[in-house]
C-alpha cells in the first residue's frame, strides 16, 4: 500500500510545477522516513555511486551532446532547406521532405527536442507561407521529430537497456524496422493527402535548376550521411559499444561543422553547457526516481504488484495490454524518463516471470514513450515547436495537428505488438 | 541581498563552467579509447575508468548548475499559467520542503561513505585501475554542499521577485 | 524464567547479496541458508534476502554490512581487493588448491584464522559461502597456440588473473556483464571467463566463441558470507549455531551443486553444440602464465607481512594436500576413466 501512496501523493506534487527530480525525491524523503525511518536513506550515496559508475548511461551525455552540435552549428537547417527545394514542387513535398530530414537527424542523434526545434524554425514557416493546413504543418514537424526517440540511436533505448539490462545494441538493432515502418506510413499519408486534400499541402515555387538542386543537397545530405553510417555502423558492426560511438558521434559531429565552416569556440562552449544542463536535467530525474524506487521496494510494494499480475487471467497478454494502456495514460502528463526510471522497474520483475522477450517489450515501451511525446497537455515535442512557432499558431491547432500522427503511431505499436517475428530484427 | 545573491550565482555559473570542461574531456577520452583500441589495439583500464570518473564529475556537479538555469524539467501544465507571484512561491516551497532536506540528508550520507574510502584506501579492483575511490565519492558530498548553494539563490531570487511584487503592487494603488 | 524470555524473542535479519534476483545456483545458496535458519530456529530467526535489484549496489555489500546497514552479506572475498588486497586469497588463488584441499585449508589448516585476521578490523565475520568448483579458463575467439597469442588479445578477466595476463601482453578490458554477449559477439573483445558450464551456458557464449579453454585461474572460488560482528554478538548462543551450521551446510551444498550444473550442461553442450572445441593451454604457455603467477606472489608477498602469511600458509598446506591428492584422487582417475575401462596410460 505504501508504494501505491507514495506514488498517488508524488503524481498530484508534480502538478505543483516545481522540478520533477526534487519533487520525487523529497516526496519520497517524506512517506520514507514516515513509513520506515531516516536511516533508509544511508542507501543513497550507494545508490547514487552506481549510477555514477553507468558506462552504458554515459552514452546519454554524448549523444544529446551530438544532436546539439548539429542543430547549433545549422547543420540540420542546412539539411531541411536542399531537401525542401528538391521535394518542394509536388503536392505535400515540403512535408515529405520534413519527414526525410527528421529521420536523418533521428539517425545522428538520440535527442528530440534539437529536431522538432530546427524544423519547426525552417520548415513550419515556409509551409505556413505555403497555404499548408495549419495542423497539418505543426503535426508532421512535432511527429518526424520526435522520429529520434525510436529510430537508433535514441536516448530511450540507451536507457532501457540500461534498466531492462538488455544489450543497448541490441535494442538499437531490434528498433530499425519499427523506425522505418513509422516514416514509411508517415510518408503514405502525406502523399494520400496531397492526392485527395491537395489544398492541405500545395506545392511550392522552386527557382533553381533541378541539376543545381540536386548538387546543393549532395553536397548537403552525404556529409552528415557519412556521420549517420559512421556512428550506427560502429555499434553494429562492433567495433564500439553504444557509449564508445555516441564519442565518435560527438567528434563527427564537430569535425562536420569544422567542415562547414560553422564551427567555432564559443559556439562549443554554448553546446557543451546545454548539453551539461539536459544531461543533468535527466540523470537529477534518475536520483530523484532512485530515491522513490527505494522506498517504494523497501516497502514492500512490488510484491503487490507482481502478485496483482499474476494472478490477472490472460497472463501474458493481459499484462502487455495493462502495460501499454497504462504508459500511455501515463504519457499524457508525465514524460518519458520518469516512466522510463519508475514504471518499467516495476514491470520489470513481471515480464520476467512470465517469460517476455525484452528486448520485443523494450521496443513496445519505447514505442508507445514516443507517443507520449506528442500527446497533449504535456508532450515535450509540442513544448518545444510551440517554443519556436510564431505567436498566431495556437496551442489547439497544435494538439489537433498530432492526432492522426499518434492514430498512426499506434497502428504501427499494434502491428510490432502482433507481428514480432517479422517487425524485430535479431 | 543582492550581493550575496550575485556572488553565489557567480560560484555557481563557475561550477557550470567546470561541467562544461569535465564534458569536453570526458568526450575526448572516450573517443581516444576508441581509437586506441580499434587502431593500436591498446587499453587501458585506468583510462577506462577515468571516463566515467569525468561522466560523474559533469552530471552530479552540473545538478547545481541547471538549478540556478532553472532547466530542470517541470509538469507545467499550471505552473505556466500562474502568476509570477504564485510561481514563486511554489518556488520556494519546492525547495524548503522537496529539494533542501533530501540534499543536506544526501550531504550528510555521503560524507560518512566518503570517509570510509578514504579511511581504508580504496582503489579499483581492476588491474591497472585507477587508486584513491574516495575521490570520486567525494564528488557526492561536494556536489550536494553546491547544491545547497544553488538552492539558496532560488530562494533568495524568487523572495526578490515576490518583494518586487508587492512593491509594483503598492506603488500602482498608490499612483 | 529470564533466560528465556531472552531466547524466544523473534530475531528479524536482512542479508544483501551481490547477486540479481532468482540468479542460479549462488541466489540459492541464501535461500537455502535462510530456509534452514527459520526452520531450525522453528521460526525465530528470519532472514530477509535482498538482490541487487533492490539495493542497486552489487558491490556495496561489504560496506553495508560493515556499517550495519545489513546484518549480512553474500559475495565474493576478492571484490574487496580494492580495499585490502589480501582479501583477495580467500576465493581462490591461479594454480592454487581445489575445492575439497580447500574446504581442508580452510577448517582444518588455518584458513578460517587468516580470514578472521584479515576481516577483523573491519567488524565483519567472514565465511565460506559455497563453491563454484573449477571454473574453465574462458570463450575464445581464435586458438591460443603460443604466448604470443595473447599479446594484445582484449579479454573480460578480473582480477588477479587478468594482472597475470596482463604481463604477457594481452589487455584486460571492463565490459558491464550485461553487454558481454554483444561485446564478444562483434569482436570488442576476442576472449572472456565467466564461470564454468554451470553458469556459461545461459550466457549464450557457445554459440559465438569456438573455443572453450581449461582453467587456472580459478581453480576452487569459494563465495563469502559476511556478518556484522556486533549484531552476531547480539544473538543468543543457539541462535550463533543454528546460523553457522546453515551458512557450512548451505556452502557445501553449492558446492554439489555447482557439481551437478556443470556436468549436466556440459553433455547438454556436448549434444547440442559439437562445434564448441574443448582445449586446454599448451605445456609451454602454461609454463609461462605460471612462471609470471609465481613472480606475481613474490613481488605482492614482499609488499605486505600479511600477504606473505598468508602465501606461505596456503603454499605449504596444498604442497601437503596435493600429495594425497596425487596419491589418491588422480591415481585413481589415471586408472579408470569412469565409464567402465581401465586406462592404458
Ligand atoms: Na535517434
Ligand atoms: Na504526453
Amino acid at each position: 500500500m505504501t508504494g501505491i501512496v507514495l506514488f498517488a501523493i508524488a503524481l498530484v506534487c508534480l502538478f505543483l510545477g516545481y522540478s520533477v527530480a526534487f519533487t520525487f525525491a523529497g516526496v519520497s524523503l517524506l512517506v520514507g522516513i514516515y513509513v520506515l525511518g531516516v536511516d533508509l536513506f544511508a542507501f543513497m550515496p550507494y545508490r547514487i555511486m552506481s549510477i555514477m559508475e553507468n558506462t552504458i548511461l554515459m552514452a546519454v551525455p554524448m549523444f544529446i551532446f551530438m544532436g546539439i552540435v548539429l542543430q547549433k552549428t545549422g547543420l540540420a537547417e542546412r539539411l531541411l532547406e536542399s531537401a525542401a527545394k528538391l521535394f518542394g514542387s509536388i503536392a505535400g513535398g515540403v512535408a515529405i521532405s520534413t519527414i526525410v530530414v527528421g529521420a536523418l537527424l533521428a539517425a545522428s542523434t538520440g535527442v528530440v527536442g534539437a529536431s522538432v526545434v530546427a524544423m519547426g524554425v525552417i520548415s513550419l514557416p515556409v509551409m505556413l507561407k505555403n497555404n499548408y493546413h495549419q495542423p497539418t504543418a505543426t503535426g508532421v514537424i512535432c511527429a518526424s521529430g520526435t522520429l529520434g526517440q525510436i529510430i537508433p540511436p535514441s536516448i530511450i533505448l540507451i536507457i532501457l537497456g540500461d534498466v531492462m539490462g538488455v544489450p543497448v545494441g541490441d535494442l538499437f538493432r531490434a528498433a530499425v524496422i519499427p523506425g522505418a515502418l513509422l516514416i514509411v506510413v508517415y510518408s503514405l499519408y502525406i502523399l494520400l493527402l496531397g492526392k485527395f486534400k491537395p489544398e492541405y499541402c500545395p506545392p511550392i515555387q522552386v527557382n533553381e535548376k533541378k541539376s543545381e538542386l540536386i548538387v546543393q543537397a549532395l553536397k548537403d545530405i552525404v556529409p552528415p550521411l557519412i556521420l549517420i553510417l559512421t556512428v550506427l555502423g560502429s555499434i553494429f558492426s562492433g567495433i564500439a559499444t553504444p557509449t564508445e560511438s555516441s564519442a565518435i558521434g560527438a567528434v563527427g559531429a564537430v569535425i562536420l561543422s569544422i567542415f562547414y565552416g560553422t564551427f567555432s569556440f564559443g559556439k562549443i562552449n554554448e553546446i557543451s553547457k546545454e548539453t551539461v544542463k539536459v544531461t543533468s536535467m535527466v540523470f537529477a530525474v534518475l536520483i530523484g526516481a532512485t530515491a522513490f524506487s527505494m522506498v517504494f521496494s523497501y516497502s514492500g510494494s512490488e510484491y503487490i504488484i507482481e502478485d496483482f499480475f499474476m494472478e490477472l487471467p490472460g497472463g501474458k497478454w493481459t499484462f502487455i495490454a495493462l502495460a501499454m494502456l497504462a504508459i500511455l495514460i501515463l504519457g499524457f502528463f508525465i514524460d518519458f524518463i520518469e516512466i522510463a526510471f519508475l514504471v518499467v522497474p516495476i514491470l520489470m520483475p513481471v515480464a520476467i516471470a512470465l517469460d517476455i522477450n525484452l528486448v520485443w517489450f523494450a521496443i513496445l515501451i519505447s514505442m508507445n514513450l514516443q507517443t507520449s511525446f506528442l500527446t497533449p497537455p504535456f508532450g515535450f515535442s509540442l513544448f518545444y515547436l510551440k517554443g519556436v512557432a510564431p505567436k498566431y499558431l495556437k496551442t489547439s491547432t497544435i494538439y489537433k495537428g498530432v492526432i492522426p500522427f499518434i492514430i498512426m503511431q499506434i497502428l504501427v505499436l499494434l502491428l510490432v505488438i502482433f507481428f514480432p517475428e517479422q517487425l524485430i530484427l535479431n | 541581498m543582492d550581493a550575496t545573491i550575485k556572488l553565489i550565482g557567480k560560484t555557481i555559473d563557475a561550477i557550470g563552467t567546470l561541467c562544461s570542461i569535465l564534458l569536453l574531456l570526458m568526450i575526448v577520452n572516450v573517443f581516444y579509447d576508441v581509437i586506441m583500441r580499434y587502431f593500436f589495439n591498446d587499453v587501458s583500464i585506468a583510462m577506462q575508468e577515468l571516463e566515467w570518473h569525468l561522466f560523474a564529475g559533469m552530471f552530479m556537479f552540473g545538478i547545481a548548475y541547471t538549478l540556478k538555469e532553472d532547466a530542470h524539467v517541470r509538469v507545467d501544465i499550471f505552473y505556466d499559467a500562474m502568476s509570477k507571484r504564485k510561481q514563486a512561491i511554489i518556488n520556494i516551497f519546492g525547495s524548503l520542503v522537496f529539494a533542501l532536506p533530501i540534499t543536506l540528508l544526501i550531504f550528510y550520507y555521503s560524507w560518512d561513505y566518503t570517509l570510509e574510502a578514504y579511511n581504508m584506501g580504496e582503489g579499483s579492483a581492476d588491474p591497472g585501475g585507477l587508486p584513491h575511490r574516495w575521490v570520486v565519492r567525494s564528488v557526492i558530498p561536494a556536489s550536494s554542499a553546491f547544491l545547497v548553494l544553488s538552492i539558496a539563490y532560488v530562494v533568495l531570487t524568487q523572495i526578490k521577485t515576490l518583494q518586487l511584487g508587492y512593491k509594483a503592487k503598492t506603488e500602482e494603488q498608490g499612483g | 524464567g529470564l533466560a528465556n524470555a531472552d531466547s524466544s524473542k523473534k530475531v528479524r535479519w536482512k542479508l544483501a547479496e551481490t547477486w540479481g534476483p532468482n540468479f542460479p545456483i549462488f541466489g540459492e545458496a541464501t535461500k537455502n541458508m535462510a530456509n534452514m535458519v527459520k526452520e531450525m530456529s522453528n521460526g525465530r530467526f528470519i532472514i530477509r534476502i535482498d538482490s541487487s535489484n533492490k539495493h542497486k549496489s552489487p558491490l556495496g555489500i561489504f560496506d553495508f554490512v560493515k556499517t550495519g546497514q545489513y546484518q549480512m552479506g553474500h559475495s565474493g572475498s576478492y571484490y574487496w581487493k580494492g580495499k585490502n588486497f589480501n582479501t583477495l586469497f580467500f576465493t581462490t588463488t591461479p594454480f592454487g588448491m581445489t575445492a575439497p584441499e580447500q574446504y581442508a585449508w580452510f577448517y582444518y589448516g588455518g584458513g578460517m584464522e587468516l580470514m578472521k585476521k584479515v576481516y577483523d578490523q573491519y567488524g565483519i565475520l567472514s565465511f565460506p559461502g559455497g563453491n563454484t568448483g573449477n571454473q574453465m579458463g574462458g570463450w575464445f575467439k581464435k586458438e591460443i597456440n603460443s604466448v604470443e597469442d595473447f599479446k594484445g588479445l582484449k579479454m573480460r578477466i578480473p582480477g588477479f588473473a587478468g594482472e597475470v595476463l596482463a604481463r604477457l601482453g594481452a589487455k584486460p578490458t571492463n565490459i558491464p556483464s550485461g553487454e558481454l554477449y554483444t561485446a564478444l559477439e562483434r569482436n570488442t573483445i576476442d576472449a572472456l571467463e565467466w564461470v564454468g558450464p554451470s553458469l556459461d551456458l545461459r550466457m549464450g557464449f557457445h554459440k559465438i566463441a569456438p573455443y572453450y579453454y581449461t582453467g587456472w585461474h580459478e581453480p576452487a572460488a569459494e563465495l563469502q558470507f559476511m556478518v556484522n560482528e556486533k549484531a552476531y554478538n547480539a544473538l543468543p548462543k543457539d541462535l550463533q549455531k543454528i546460523l553457522t551450521v546453515a551458512m557450512k551446510t548451505a556452502a557445501y551444498d553449492m558446492y554439489a551443486q555447482s557439481y551437478h550444473e556443470s556436468a549436466m550442461n556440459l553433455a547438454t553442450l556436448e549434444q547440442d553444440y559439437p562445434n564448441v572445441k574443448m582445449r586446454s593451454f599448451p605445456k609451454s604457455v602454461m609454463n609461462v602464465i605460471w612462471k609470471t603467477n609465481q613472480d606475481l606472489l613474490k613481488e605482492f608477498a614482499a609488499k605486505d607481512e600479511m600477504t606473505a602469511e598468508i602465501l606461505k600458509s596456503l603454499s605449504d598446506y596444498q604442497k601437503k594436500a596435493r600429495a594425497w591428492t596425487n596419491l589418491s584422487d588422480r591415481a585413481y582417475l589415471d586408472s579408470f576413466d569412469g565409464e567402465g575401462k581401465l586406462s592404458t596410460k
